[in-house]
């Protein structure tokens, strides 16, 4: 266990097994760990809230701090009609944060690290674009795979790659919260157990494994850093691919 | 501030009157205005230098667009191979189609190309366009 950089990453059951249909249901760590990021998430802005304060205190203005980077993130990228976007975009922003946050901490689950939580969230995102962009335009919303200017013989192509960019938006997003989670872990995981092998070795093994130390130091900062800029981009991707359903003519 | 210095409000100077008033609500609101702008301009200096930070976060974009554009074509591709049994064909056309549209997300992440919702909707095409009809 203690040199396998995948044993974080599974998954097990907490409870006996039970199955809905065929399907298993069972409370699994996974589940486990969003329960608590979203008690997490829920307690902490309450506890930010209880107060009220006119001049906040601490926790307020961590709160108030997170509450106005969202909103002016939204406001920035969709404008003042984005205002309905801002639960979801808020939501988003904090489950993915949270959960990035929660696992930097040693022997918690990483939520994020598996590619079906993301896959889901992005898919949902992208989804959501398509509902509000046939809502809100109809069918004139697919001139977005249509470009202006084009000669006729080669706009099949032209539509052709647009609509595939368009479909790789939920796996492009997706996939970088997920890759960077993943490698993220194990990266600092071989690195840790670098330091504990080497050092197991004597003398000079515990001098050389110094340099890994130093390694792992140096990459918690940056998964801190990486946790958070991935929650960023999650967020600030969700308003850019809004806009193009909410704002077409720009 | 509480220095009584009227501005242009002289005229009909009664010292509590309605024009005094008015001068200072304009007065307050025009410094406010003030304020406002200096705000947003120091505001500006923060974003451009965690504009490094941001920077690492737009590497692993434009990336994971590209992967992605690439990946999703040729999973389409390979998808109508196998619905229509040309094995080999399809896959290597949307292979090719994916990879265009990797470059073009990348592009648009990049901000190279304008992004494809300015077509649609009410603004006109541009004058080259002479052969789209569905315009209305």
């Amino acid at each position: 266990m203690a040199n396998d950089p995948i044993h974080q990453f599974q998954i097990h059951d907490l409870t006996e097994k039970f199955n809905i249909g065929g399907y298993d249901f069972s409370f699994t760590n996974s589940a486990l760990f969003m329960g608590a990021i979203v008690a997490v998430i829920t307690g902490f802005l309450l506890l930010a809230s209880s107060k009220r304060a006119l001049v906040p205190g601490k926790t307020q203005s961590v709160g108030e701090l997170w509450y106005e980077f969202v909103h002016n993130m939204v406001r920035q990228v969709l404008g003042p009609e984005g205002k309905k976007f801002f639960p979801l975009v808020f939501s988003l922003f904090s489950f993915v944060l949270v959960a990035n946050m929660l696992g930097m901490f040693p022997y918690f689950f990483t939520v994020t690290s598996h590619v079906i939580v993301t896959a889901s969230l992005a898919v949902f995102v992208v989804a959501l674009v398509v509902v509000v962009g046939l809502w809100k335009h109809g069918l004139g919303w697919f001139k977005l795979f249509v470009p202006h200017g084009v000669p006729l013989l080669i706009l099949p192509f032209i539509s052709l790659i647009e609509i595939i960019s368009f479909l790789s938006r939920p796996v492009s997003l997706g996939l970088r919260l997920f890759g960077n989670m993943l490698a993220g872990h194990i990266v600092l995981k071989v690195f840790a157990g670098f330091v504990v092998t080497l050092g197991a070795l004597g003398i000079g093994g515990v001098l050389g494994a110094i340099a890994p130390l130093a390694m792992a130091v140096a990459l918690t900062a940056l998964e801190f850093l990486v946790a958070f800029l991935q929650a960023f981009v999650f967020a600030i991707l969700t308003c850019v691919y809004l806009n193009d359903a909410l704002h077409p003519g720009h | 501030m509480a220095s009584p210095q009227k501005g242009k409000g002289q005229p009909q100077d009664d010292p509590a009157g309605m024009g005094d008033l008015s001068e200072r609500l304009k007065d307050l609101s025009g410094r406010i205005q003030a304020e406002k702008a200096e705000y947003a301009e120091t505001r500006k200096l923060p974003e451009t230098s965690m504009g490094d930070a941001t920077g690492y976060a737009k590497g692993y974009r434009l990336v994971s667009e590209f992967v992605a554009g690439t990946l999703v074509g040729g999973l389409i591709g390979y998808g109508l191979d196998y619905l229509f049994g040309t094995m080999p064909i399809l896959f290597i056309v949307f292979l090719l189609l994916g990879f265009g549209a990797g470059i073009l997300n990348m592009a648009r992440a990049a901000n190279r190309v304008a992004p494809a919702q300015d077509r649609v909707g009410s603004n006109p095409p541009p004058p080259a366009a002479l052969d789209d009809e569905e315009e209305d």
